[in-house]
């Protein structure tokens, strides 16, 4: 039995395992504990492009566990009650946003934590949050499922709240718990009625049995909320402006994984678990929230004076035109126009063009506090002079999120606007203005932090890993820019299938027949 | 190489090489202009209606689209008074989209 078998366990294990041995590895010597989390990430990230070589060259990937082979899905009695692993276009997809942010930030990270303020804690959190994330991508059961979003909230709460000695961390990461607790209870309580109805957890499983009842309804209604607010939708956002401000750099885009992947649980849900009962109106419901997550985060971005709560809000505004584009594929779904399909590619394509440029301008706002001592736009100016990498890397991300060509954002943005104006010419015009609102609220930030003289600074200079973590989502920033074409075709096209059609294959492959 | 929306088409390398060409029109433009003009001189700095120039004078971010902003402030300011940042009303708003979503989902 070849190691490339038993990829999508390793890709959860291995970071799983890693955090609880990188404290022991940090008593003998930090070295070999940062080479320890080197060796983790490189393994992990390793096991992930594997992973998604296998899905997109071969199709969907089952493992399952304590089975006599991991493709035994169903126990003696033809039914599936082993733990099973399901990596389809669309968890793969998800599985390399989360293995493009991990890598760079935990590049980021070996240069821009301090030894004296908890470095082994926060890489700690950092390999178990990576984790979770992976294991809710690919779990194929519906308890796991639960138990994977319990163990993303508990470390990004870590994560955002482990500096104790500040005021402000820890009371970021008490709301952000009581947000995620509720949420979770909202969907471990779905989990318990699908569990109630049909006695199985697995997610194919209950996806052919579930018809609309109004139990099923119930656990949808329950389901879309946790998952809605996890998310960061607006008006259950606002946990997400404390967190990523608070955060650690390389903790923030970290956060914006861990968001995505509550966006990827939303559309797990109602694509491929209530599939074939989702209604038209949960399309508009999200397509309005959409829209409405837009422009709120846009015009809370307009009066920002912090660099990090700005790009924070930039950041959820971009949550907005990923739901936006699923909730024009959702009210399609039934009928199959193509602009339905175009729309899901559009907010596919999105998730990972902005992974690449939030997580850029999040890691820049953790150079501009590192180089000045401090990210309030009111006293910052002049870095230009000094930190010409870090400016570069910022009008880079800027430009892309605003959606400037030939940058990533731009391609994916026009495939929303095109795709939503058949749907409601409204929603496109407001998803166009708020994108003009963006651009001029970096502007804004890039002219107040960059520009003008130079100014005496507190802060400490940036070191080379910084920098390399921040090269490598530039690289993307460009790639991805250049040839979207290639990128839908291969990557972004596979996985927008795998919602809006796959969910027989999804059935299939792990039901049989 | 065209990256298909739907409705049309995009093709970055087309843009980029239209926008070099405009680039070099530019700077050919540019390069027609006055020869005098030098770096570093009094020629470099801004008239100020005949007033000194101040040292270290930088236009902070919140001064930038100041008009924009106040414009903006009356919507800007409920925004901000529903971000109240008490965790309570976190809870408050998810409680009432529950009420939302179930809504939508019970009668759809």
């Amino acid at each position: 039995m070849s190691l490339a078998m038993h990829v999508p366990i390793l890709a959860i294990a291995v970071p799983l395992l890693g955090a609880f041995a990188l404290p022991l590895m940090a008593k003998v010597h930090h070295r070999l504990r940062d080479l320890w989390a080197l060796v983790v990430g490189a393994f992990t990230v390793a096991m992930i492009v594997t992973l998604a070589v296998q899905v997109f060259t071969v199709g969907v990937q089952v493992y399952t566990l304590g089975a006599d082979t991991p493709d035994a899905t169903l126990g003696p009695q033809g039914f599936p009650i082993r733990i099973t692993l399901v990596a389809d276009a669309m968890g793969a997809f998800m599985a390399l946003i989360s293995a493009l942010l991990g890598g760079a930030a935990l590049i980021y990270a070996l240069g821009f934590l301090e030894e004296s303020k908890g470095k082994t804690l926060s890489m700690s959190l950092f390999l178990l949050l990576w984790a979770g994330m992976l294991g809710l991508k690919l779990t194929g059961d519906m308890f796991n499922f639960f138990v994977f979003l319990e163990l993303t909230s508990v470390a990004a709460c870590g994560l955002i709240g482990y500096r104790a000695w500040e005021s402000r961390p820890p009371e970021a990461a008490f709301k952000t718990l009581v947000m995620f607790i509720l949420g979770g209870l909202m969907v471990l309580l779905a989990v318990a009625i699908l569990y109630g109805e049909y006695g199985a957890l697995n997610m194919a499983f209950l996806s052919a049995q579930i018809g609309g009842s109004l139990l099923d309804r119930v656990a949808l209604g329950l389901l879309l909320g946790g998952l809605l607010m996890k998310a960061g939708a607006v008006p259950m956002h606002m946990w997400a402006p404390d967190a990523y401000g608070e955060a650690d750099a390389n903790t923030a885009i970290v956060l914006v994984a861990n968001t995505q992947a509550g966006l990827y649980a939303l559309f797990r849900v109602v694509f491929t678990l209530y599939g074939g009962a989702a209604t038209p109106e949960v399309g508009y419901l999200v397509t309005t929230l959409g829209a409405l997550t837009v422009l709120v985060a846009v015009l809370m971005a307009v009066v920002q004076t912090n660099l990090g709560r700005l790009v924070a809000y930039g950041a959820i505004s971009q949550i907005g035109y990923m739901l936006l584009a699923a909730g024009v594929g959702l009210v399609t779904l039934g009928v199959g126009p193509e602009f339905g399909r175009v729309a899901l590619q559009g907010g596919v394509f999105h998730m990972f063009n902005d992974a690449a440029c939030i997580g850029l301008l999040f890691l820049c706002v953790g150079a501009v506090r590192r180089a000045a001592g401090s990210g309030d736009l009111r006293s910052l100016g002049g870095l230009a002079h000094t930190e010409k990498w870090t400016s570069g890397f910022f009008l880079l991300g800027a430009l892309a999120l605003a959606g400037i060509p030939p940058l990533n954002g731009f391609a994916s943005k026009l495939m929303i606007y095109q795709s939503v104006f058949q749907l409601s010419p409204i929603l496109t015009a407001l998803a166009v203005l708020a994108s003009i609102l963006l651009l001029a609220v970096f502007v804004r930030a890039f002219q107040g932090a960059f520009l003008g003289p130079r100014q005496s600074m507190s802060g400490a200079p940036l070191s080379p890993a910084m920098l390399a973590g921040m090269a490598v989502l530039a690289v993307v920033v460009i790639a991805f820019g250049l040839v979207p074409d290639l990128v839908v075709r291969h990557l972004v096209a596979p996985a927008a299938e795998a919602l809006w059609t796959g969910r027989d294959v999804y059935l299939a492959a792990v039901l049989g027949g | 190489m065209n990256l298909l929306t739907g409705e049309g088409f995009w093709s970055p390398l087309v843009w980029l090489a239209l926008a070099v060409g405009v680039a070099l029109l530019a700077w050919w433009l540019r390069s027609k202009g006055r020869q005098d003009y030098k770096r570093g001189t009094e020629q470099a700095t801004p008239f100020l209606s005949g007033e000194p120039m101040p040292e270290g004078v930088h236009v902070g971010g919140q001064h930038l689209y100041w008009g924009f902003v106040e414009a903006l402030r009356p919507v800007v300011d409920r925004l901000r008074a529903f971000h109240s940042g008490v965790v309570t009303d976190y809870v408050t708003w998810l409680v009432v989209m529950l009420a939302v979503v179930f809504l939508v989902v019970m009668l759809s």
